[in-house]
């Protein structure tokens, strides 16, 4: 089998650029998409200088039309890959993505088809500031209606996109600001990825860690250095945070009996306390200690560097936690 | 912005179609709300009575393939589009044979079938999905015309103007039809709008616009034949201001305190029904007699209408969490929770 490298931002465009060779229904729009310029984090490159104007579409700074055009558009047939450039500017088309994109089809009975995929990052760790660095994922998973896609890598992030542009439900994918550059070696051959199945990142003994998008690879690196103190962690990435793979995550705890939950979320009311409902409820008889939870403190997201790394989840509080409900700080 | 004159050349049978389909919003509309007072019909209700011409007058001058979208106060948009009297008049008892099932309501009817992308609850949000209709029928080449309906509250919100800047660049089949009834809920428009004359907004943002007598159902008809003609070639937008006025108040629970009686009683001297019935008999197009067999018929309907959604199913238990996803697998486990 034939293998070639690709960063993250790579894996998105050749995704997009797969499923519009593949469907002309499959359109990408939104703000700053077309080359030279290419999305503000280069994960459209490419695409309008191959499909031309007509199919990538540069559009006003005006996210809520932006997301109802594109939801009109999609209950015509057509398949918008509708870029958000930061997820923040989801508050300027709540009503949109979460009111108009998530109920239209329940509200008109099943009558209505939403095949949308509304492609964003999110994230800190670059000083981006408290209107640019947040992980608000939890927000989209409160909304029944539409499905939450958070890739890690590479491979999983072209595999994911690809089923989410073919899905015929409305898909929200978080892509992750510190990771488009990341690399990765995926097969040549073209592969999709189901959503609602996890993919264990780590195979492991001691404890369960559960952590998303860019959370993973903070867990892969608390993991090596757990590791070297002989305590074996296993890391399951959910992928898909709706549907979520409440199986996968279960069964790994109830071969470690200890679970510690990463995401970069503010804490309260977030996706990880989601999780520790889940595993308490239908795993509690596996659990050997309290679960822990590493997140964003709950605080707005500080710009001084310093600072906002003091807020975010780091490798040593992954450590840190997972020493914890192993009883051995 | 010039006004049309109205043109003589409408064929008898679209005449009647005008009359009949007014007509038969006005008794849906009345008979809602009664059976609204008796308890009979849960949740919410916005009557759009006095406004018939202008649902009628635009909605005519579509294909069944065309686009519309509505706002909360849309009974009478998704008649004159083509709903079924008896799939609405369903849904406002919550019942299986609602056109969505039950699972909408008055303020959320749409018919996929007729391309009627929904009335909507939130003020202005349907225009963006109107816009985004219209921009699927340019990208597939295909001739057809959506339409947006919106309340004069909803033109100081945000995605109307969105939509209008967008819809002048694309040049996209879109037609924006501002209801000016006067009141944004209770506040009237000097309460909420700089210029009384948001018609110029329109031409700013490069489109034509015409204010027309909401009232006059040939006006409002002639004047959106024009404005589908340069949609259709390919020209754009337009934008047309149809002023009409709601005899009642915001919604149910309105009891009619926020307007004058003069003004309401006024209105109700202009109505439309009554003038076009005089129109039609002064000018011989139609027979008074025709006229009434169409007001038995049509009020035969909505009563047939009503028995039937009495005595059909309410949408039962086992339909709840049906239609929320089209990937019924994937969906129960997103719906799956720990309530037993």
């Amino acid at each position: 089998m034939s293998e070639h490298e690709v960063m993250f931002r790579e894996a998105i465009r050749d995704a997009q650029r797969e499923e519009m060779l593949r469907d002309k229904n499959v359109f990408v729009i939104g703000e700053d998409v077309r080359d030279p310029w290419r999305g503000t984090y280069k994960a459209t490159d490419g695409l309008s200088s191959e499909f031309g104007n007509e199919r990538v579409i540069n559009t006003p700074i005006a996210e809520e039309s932006l997301i109802g055009l594109s939801l009109g558009a999609a209950m015509t047939g057509l398949r918008p890959v509708t870029e958000l450039m930061y997820i923040e500017f989801t508050t300027r088309a709540m009503d949109a993505v979460c009111l108009q994109v998530a109920k239209i089809r329940y509200m008109t009975g099943g009558q209505a088809t939403v095949p949308l995929v509304i492609r964003t990052q999110g994230g800190g760790y670059l000083a981006s500031g408290a209107h640019h660095g947040n992980s608000l994922e939890a927000w989209i998973c409160h909304t029944p209606g539409i499905f939450v896609a958070t890739p890690a890598t590479p491979y999983d992030a072209k595999g994911l996109l690809k089923t989410a542009i073919r899905m015929d439900d409305p898909v929200f994918f978080i892509e992750h600001k510190a990771m488009y550059t990341m690399k990765q070696v995926i097969p040549d051959e073209e592969y999709t990825i189901p959503f609602g199945v996890a993919d264990i990142k780590l195979k492991g003994s001691d404890v369960t860690i559960v952590a998303n998008s860019f959370m993973v690879h903070l867990s892969l690196e608390a993991a090596k250095e757990l590791q070297k103190e002989g305590i074996s962690a296993e890391i399951i990435d959910p992928r898909t945070l709706v549907p979520l793979d409440n199986e996968s995550i279960l069964e790994s705890v109830h071969k470690t009996n200890h679970l510690v939950v990463v995401n970069e979320g503010v804490e309260r009311c977030g996706w990880a306390a989601e999780v520790i409902a889940i595993v308490q409820k239908n795993g509690f008889s596996d659990l050997d200690a309290p679960i822990e939870r590493i997140c964003t403190r709950n605080t707005v997201l500080p710009f001084q560097p310093d600072l906002e790394k003091y807020v975010l989840p780091s490798k040593d509080d992954i450590i840190k936690a997972v020493k914890a409900t192993l009883g051995k700080e | 912005m010039n006004n049309p004159k109205v043109s003589s050349k409408i064929p008898d049978s679209l005449l009647i179609h005008f009359y009949r389909t007014m007509v038969r919003i006005r008794n849906f509309e009345q008979a809602a709300r009664r059976l609204y007072m008796e308890g009979k019909l849960p949740g919410f209700m916005h009557m759009s009575v006095g406004q018939e011409a202008t649902s009628v007058g635009v909605c005519s001058a579509l294909r069944e393939d065309d686009y519309i979208t509505t706002t909360h106060r849309g009974h009478g948009d998704v008649l004159a589009k083509g709903v079924s009297v008896d799939s609405a008049m369903a849904e406002l008892f919550a019942k299986s044979t609602g056109i969505c099932k039950g699972k909408g309501g008055s303020m959320h009817i749409a018919d996929l079938s007729k391309n009627i992308f929904g009335a909507n609850g939130i003020v202005a949000a349907g225009i963006p999905i109107a816009l985004g209709a219209a921009f699927s029928a340019k990208y597939r080449k295909s001739d057809q015309v959506a339409v947006s309906f919106f309340g004069d509250g909803a033109s100081a919100a945000g995605p109307l103007h969105e939509s209008m800047n967008m819809a002048a660049l694309w040049k996209l089949p879109i037609i924006f039809v501002r209801v000016n009834n006067q009141y944004a809920e209770s506040t009237p428009q000097s309460d909420f709008q700089g210029i009384p004359d948001v018609v110029r907004w329109a031409e700013g943002y490069g489109m034509p616009a015409y204010r027309v007598d909401g009232n006059n159902v040939l006006e409002v008809h002639n004047t959106t034949e024009k404005a589908v003609e340069r949609a259709r070639n390919g020209n754009g937008p337009t934008f047309i201001e149809s002023m009409t006025y709601r005899w009642y108040g915001h919604n149910m629970g309105d009891p009619g305190i926020c307007r004058p009686k003069e003004e309401i009683e006024a209105w109700k001297a202009k109505d439309p029904i009554e003038q076009f019935k005089n129109y039609l008999l002064e000018n011989k197009l139609v027979s008074g007699s025709k006229l009434e067999k169409i007001n038995d018929e049509e009020e035969r309907l909505t009563e047939e209408a009503i028995q039937k959604a009495e005595k059909a199913a309410p949408s039962p238990l086992s339909s709840v969490f049906e239609g929320l996803y089209v990937d019924v697998a994937l969906g129960q486990k997103a719906i799956r929770g720990d309530r037993r």
